[in-house]
């Protein structure tokens, strides 16, 4: 609030203004002549705030703090043992490790996780019903090889952005990482409609802008931005570069792809084959074409005031269901449909079901079959059925017309009841109608004709087939699916919208970036993806001002914990300034120089002296910087969530390095509605990497969740850490935790055998990475002796150093 | 920014603006908002109680909260033209298209009204209890959603956003003001025995806050997750095993002298060594006795209606032992009504149901925080997200959502009472008469708890976030 105040403040005297004058829309500084370094620019910085660097950290901290913090993992016994032993210069030595982890799977499995935080990227809608995205897992496992195989991060925008282009699809579910309302979800009215599309395309805006450009460009919906050079306008030019886009699974692309698309031609054989042979058999036993969704039946005229149709079954057993059912008397122009309620018509029916949304026998003779506007009659249960209309007056009439619900009828009768009298005339029924594809009767409940039992069992037989060869020769075509934009070639017209309202449409609105950072050019001619290319292009010129600092500051902060700028999504006027801006400017421009490599900028970081330092604190530096901002030491903290579920199954050995596809389970269901019920104990699947879990959102992971694990409701681009009694409640007390502390004992066990003093060095050195010092083992032996190895375990996964990056 | 540093800033600047408003073009504005921009909380003791921007009037708050929309018009919002009208299209919206589609004809309240308590407010027969409560409750008729859909709803009543993410009314509060009792968390969601509400733990959710500031979830059908002690360790193991762990976190911590994580860490564990003592016995409403259990209606042969009177009862115990916000929900997730306020179809019937789980326990839970005092320094909030339609549906018998105008109450600390402020018009269509929105209602809350809305905010990508978003008023005729 202060801030807001100062800056409102500071506008309105004119001292600051809404202008480009920022330094984050300056271009990067230009690499200076002299020799510098990461080192060099923040040794300046400890000159200049009178700190002092501390000393290079020993082998055991050094080796812990690389695989924790670009790994995820703590390094085994045996590798640390090789590092402290390894007969080399230190510098040899590190450079050793850092390319072996650097090569390390492990690395993208870490590291995606910070990508996916950014953007808030899960596997349901979120909003109202949370349903699953099933096919989204492919985008998470696109991250982590993008990572593993150093994707220079130009093309890493580029795929996400415009992966279509590039048989990238998978990468396009960066731009539909965010909740979205499903269409059933929204109001059926123009508003809430309109609305929800706005909603959808400024979830992208907001992954595109803060993840990207580090700018808050959502602001701008409803009014000019106000600090940052961003109008309404540049918004809503952000959004016309996404006007196409949809929602939804779309083809992966690939080989699974080609060998599914290289058996289409087999299975359209089948299918013609199969739908010949029923062709030939209907004909044979001379049968009506089956019925279609709608159905006109056509007679002589006759007087009547009452039509029915008695439904005995439904294609798939379901329960009755109708949209409409209409009596016509006349013909052409005069033709008119009796039975309309608006006509004073009546519809009854057997039952109606009672559901959140009325299946009322009116809804036979509403007149609209309008989904959006109108529903379907129901009966209120399985098996039988009648609806009946009564009309005001006897009417001549010639046809009735019926059309489907929510089922399709399969048998029935249609009569009428002729004026004075009780008896009921049949006008039509379906015992000459071959059966649809979608009938699932079994043959012993179908009557045809006067066909055999044995020929209509051979009918539903061939049917079930030929549904079957069709559902997979439909797989087929549509290829394998995976969550990600899709998007149409015709995108929808842009409106700048008055104060963010979709009814308030102003003028029309082109493509663009914000102006303050230059245009796309005339793209909304030509083809749709154009624009999406150029906004790729545009991020990944080497003068722009925002994309290699943004990203740059990223990497910096998951190494030391802060960013130079600590507001990591946000470069504008309200984010902070950089404490070293001149390195980072330089980390900047070395990392476009250097091919967009995040490898190469790792390297540059675990190389430097700041990151070598000690953690320990200074008592006089902490004094003049408390937050470490200006890296007098290694800045030690907790580790992640995932970090620490990650090593407690691989301190008890039981982690499954099981990579890629479809994720393990933290809850009972992948979606859905609230509710959720937490699995608490696991078996192998669910010992995979965290990172392979199936994230729901808005649901907080049991145990974990409560160590700042964000739940993707809000792009986290910087994780808070928090500390409370719940999260020791479930590393003490949690079935699971206790379950890996049993199983990290029997390891031990295994590996050292029975004494209590060499089980807790062990125990040790798996879980801290460190010997044992004389008055811990001590304890702990007791601790063993008494109470048994299994609460040293547990003892050791609850230490601080067990969850502390040092 | 409300950690004690960021108090002292806070104040300290606000006393240097007032004296050198002139002089700020000499501020080095770098060092201001890097400094603003950290969000670290006192993270040795981040319940630690913290001042209030201006006296409270209220030190707690038990947020009762119907979810699935209950119907206003059928509860507290008495319309005679309603039922005069009976029958026919509300004038003016004859095609009216909302939520779930066309709607059809205006259909009077399915219960009767009648006056209730000394004020003589018409209260209907769904609620008759609450009405007797009549002279100690502030009705405000006049409030309104942006959002017609219930999860999003929710989170508008809720967070002040009808987005997933932001910090719930009770983190934001927790933030601000801490907690008063070190053993209990200071913020307790209490579910429905039904089940959770439709937008589930985004109701008490941190968003961007710091973890530790979410509610804690649990009622008496279902405990703090991990708090007891697992039943195949024995007592003294944990002891011992707690001991060594300590030993270790505290030379651990040793070698990082200054590390404040690491000392705050230590005091978690035994915060929730004390809480394995402290929640049972708050929890345990057995302990209440026959006549108390009778008031609140826990003797109820109705299972629901029984447990959900034993919530009541522990938001009592809850408040009575220091807990700074309770929510309390009375209803589940979308289930066509059948376990919420969502009467889409058959409202009637299942309102008969809703209405005698939700009567007696929460006047019970009115008539008792009363005579023991608490509503004195407690202010009770009953809410809902949304109201129903004062037409059914086309071809059913239930009423649509209605986000125009609904009406929610406040009772106890600070409130006046009997009081009604604002007004729907003369068919409980649409909120005309001193419109309300969630922000002023949220701007009251704080209000009451001593909280400057505008001035309770925390940095969160690019925006100073409040619970008011940049709207709110605070609704000063609703004062005492």
């Amino acid at each position: 609030m202060w801030k807001t105040f100062c800056i409102v403040f500071l506008l309105a005297r004119g001292w600051l203004s809404a202008d480009t004058d920022h330094w984050a829309f300056e271009p990067i500084e230009e690499p200076e002549s002299r020799p510098i370094s990461i080192d060099t620019l923040v040794g300046e910085k400890l000159v200049e705030k009178g700190l002092e660097w501390s000393p290079e950290a020993d082998r055991r901290t050094l080796i812990r703090r690389l695989y924790l913090a670009m790994l995820g993992i703590p390094p085994s016994v045996e590798e640390i043992e090789a590092f402290v032993a390894y007969e080399a210069p230190n510098e040899i030595a590190w450079s050793r490790v850092v390319d072996r982890v650097l090569a390390d799977p492990r690395y993208g499995e870490r590291w995606a996780l910070h990508w996916l935080d950014t953007i808030r990227w899960a596997e349901t809608v979120g909003f109202e019903t949370n349903a699953p995205r099933p096919n989204a897992w492919h985008y998470r496992d696109w991250v982590i090889e993008s990572f593993n195989r150093d994707q220079p991060y130009d093309q890493f925008i580029f795929e996400q952005l415009a992966g279509d282009t590039c048989e990238a699809d998978a990468a396009l579910g960066f731009l539909v990482a965010g909740p979205a309302n499903l269409p059933g979800q929204i109001g059926r009215d123009e508003l809430a409609m309109r609305s929800a599309r706005q909603d959808e395309l400024d979830e992208v805006i907001r992954t595109v802008s803060q993840t990207f450009l580090g700018l808050t460009v959502g602001c701008a919906r409803c009014h000019d931005h106000k600090f940052d050079p961003i109008s309404a306008k540049d918004y809503y030019a952000m959004q016309a570069v996404f006007a196409g886009l949809r929602y939804g699974d779309r083809r992966r692309r690939g080989p699974e792809n080609d060998a599914w698309t290289g058996r289409v031609p087999y299975m359209t054989a089948t299918v013609r084959k199969l739908a010949a042979e029923l062709e030939a058999l209907r004909i044979r036993h001379g049968l009506k074409t089956p019925l279609g969704n709608v159905e006109t039946v056509s007679f002589e005229p006759l007087l009547a005031q009452t039509v029915r149709m008695r439904i005995n079954a439904t294609t798939n057993g379901s329960a009755a269901s109708l949209y409409e059912f209409e009596v016509w008397q006349g013909k052409g122009a005069d033709a008119m449909n009796v039975a309309l309620a608006s006509r004073g018509a009546k519809a009854t029916a057997s039952s109606f079901a009672l559901e959140n949304q009325t299946r009322h026998p009116d809804c036979l003779n509403d007149g609209s079959v309008d989904e959006r506007q109108a529903f379907a009659w129901r009966a209120g249960a399985n098996g039988p059925a009648w609806v009946r209309i009564d009309l005001v007056e006897p009417a001549m009439l010639e046809r009735v017309v019926w059309q489907r619900g929510y089922s399709q009828p399969a048998d029935y009768v249609i009569e009428v009841q002729s004026p004075g009298t009780t008896t009921w005339n049949e006008l039509a029924h379906t015992r000459d109608h071959f059966p649809t594809r979608s009938d699932t009767r079994a043959a012993a409940s179908i009557t045809l004709g006067d066909l055999t039992k044995s020929d209509i069992a051979e009918i539903v037989r061939l049917n079930g087939e030929l549904r079957r060869a069709q559902a997979e020769l439909a797989r087929l075509q549509a290829g394998p699916q995976t969550y990600a934009a899709s998007f149409t070639d015709k995108p929808d017209t842009t409106w700048l919208l008055h104060r963010g309202d979709p009814m308030q449409r102003r003028e029309v609105v082109a493509p663009s970036v914000p102006v303050a950072l230059g245009s796309l050019g005339a793209i909304d001619e030509g083809p749709e993806v154009r624009r999406r290319i150029r906004l790729a292009r545009h991020l990944a010129e080497p003068n722009h001002p925002l994309t290699a600092r943004v990203l740059v500051n990223r990497v910096w902060q998951y190494h030391f914990g802060t960013g130079f700028v600590d507001t990591p999504s946000d470069f504008g006027k309200m984010g902070s300034l950089p404490t070293h801006p001149s390195l980072l400017d330089w980390l900047a421009s070395d990392f476009m120089n250097h091919g967009w490599s995040i490898k190469h900028l790792h390297r540059r970081i675990l190389h430097s002296r700041t990151f070598l330092q000690s953690s320990r604190p200074d008592a006089l530096a902490l004094k003049v910087d408390a937050d470490t901002r200006f890296l007098w030491r290694f800045p030690p903290r907790r580790v992640a969530a995932e970090v620490i579920r990650d090593s407690m199954l691989a301190a008890s050995g039981k982690l499954n390095r099981r990579a890629h596809g479809v994720g393990f389970d933290f809850f009972r269901q992948q979606g859905g509605l609230s509710d959720y019920q937490a699995h608490e104990t696991f078996e192998s699947d669910g010992w995979r990497r965290m990172v392979y879990a199936r994230k729901i959102r808005m649901q907080a992971v049991d145990v974990f969740g409560a160590f700042d694990c964000p739940d993707a409701g809000q792009m986290t681009p910087r994780r808070t850490r928090s500390i409370t009694p719940v999260q020791s409640l479930g590393l003490m007390n949690s079935p699971f935790a206790l379950r890996q502390a049993g199983f990290f004992a029997k390891r031990i066990v295994a590996e050292v055998g029975g004494d209590p003093e060499a089980q807790v060095s062990r125990a040790i050195e798996i879980a801290l990475n460190r010997q044992a010092e004389v008055e811990e083992r001590r304890t702990l032996a007791a601790l063993a002796r008494d109470h048994g190895l299994d609460q040293v375990c547990r003892v050791l996964f609850n230490t601080s150093e067990f969850i502390h990056l040092p | 920014m409300i950690s004690r540093a960021g108090i002292d800033l806070l104040m300290n600047r606000r006393h240097f603006l007032s004296r050198s408003a002139g002089g700020l073009g000499g501020i080095a504005l770098a060092s201001l908002m890097a400094e603003e921009s950290s969000l670290e909380i006192d993270s040795t003791d981040p319940y630690r109680p913290r001042p209030s921007h201006h006296e409270a009037k209220a030190k707690n708050v038990v947020v009762v909260f119907c979810s699935g929309a209950l119907s206003h018009v059928d509860t507290f919002d008495y319309k005679p033209k309603l039922i005069r009208h009976h029958g026919r299209p509300l004038p003016g919206q004859e095609n009216l298209v909302s939520f779930q589609g066309p709607n059809g004809n205006l259909v009077q309240p399915l219960w009767k009204f009648r006056p209730r308590g000394q004020c003589g407010k018409m209260i209907s027969d769904l609620v008759p209890q609450i009405g007797e409560m009549a002279d100690d409750l502030c009705f405000l008729h006049a409030l309104t959603n942006k959002s017609n859909t219930h999860g999003p709803a929710e989170n508008v009543m809720n967070t002040g956003f009808a987005f997933d993410g932001f910090p719930s009314m009770g983190a934001w509060v927790n933030y601000a003001l801490g907690s008063t009792n070190a053993d209990l968390p200071a913020f307790v969601a209490i579910e429905d025995p039904r089940g959770m509400p439709q937008s589930g733990p985004n109701n008490w959710a941190n968003g961007f806050l710091p973890a530790a500031f979410q509610g804690t979830p649990f009622s008496t059908t279902k405990p703090i997750r991990y708090l007891p002690r697992p039943s195949h360790i024995h007592s003294r193991t944990d002891s011992e095993a707690r001991e060594a762990l300590s030993a270790l976190n505290e030379r651990h911590a040793e070698r990082f002298p200054g590390d404040e994580a690491l000392a705050a860490r230590i005091a978690s564990y035994e915060l929730s060594a004390r809480m394995q003592l402290s929640v049972p016995q708050v929890a345990d409403v057995s302990r209440e006795s026959a006549a108390m259990r009778r008031l609140y209606g826990a003797d109820s042969s109705n299972e629901t209606k029984a447990a959900f009177a034993e919530n009541c009862m522990l938001a009592r115990r809850l408040v009575e032992n220091g807990v700074r916000f309770v929510q309390l929900f009375n209803g589940a997730y979308a289930s066509g009504g059948n376990l919420n306020w969502d009467g889409h179809s058959q409202l009637k019937s299942q309102y008969d149901r809703h209405g005698d789980i939700l009567d007696q326990p929460v006047a019970g839970l009115l008539q008792d925080l009363k005579q023991r005092g608490l509503l004195e320094t407690t202010l009770v909030v009953f809410a809902t997200e949304f109201g129903r339609m004062p037409m059914f549906q086309a071809g059913t018998y239930g009423r649509d959502h209605n986000p125009h105008g609904f009406t929610c109450w406040l009772a106890g600390a600070g409130v006046k009472a009997p009081f009604s402020y604002g007004a729907t018009d003369e068919f409980g269509y649409a909120a005309i008469e001193k419109v309300t929105t969630a922000h002023d209602f949220h701007a009251t809350i704080l209000h009451l708890l001593g909280l400057d809305h505008e001035a309770l905010t925390v940095y969160h990508n690019g925006i100073e976030r409040r619970l008011t978003d940049v709207h709110g008023q605070v609704i000063q005729e609703v004062l005492a």
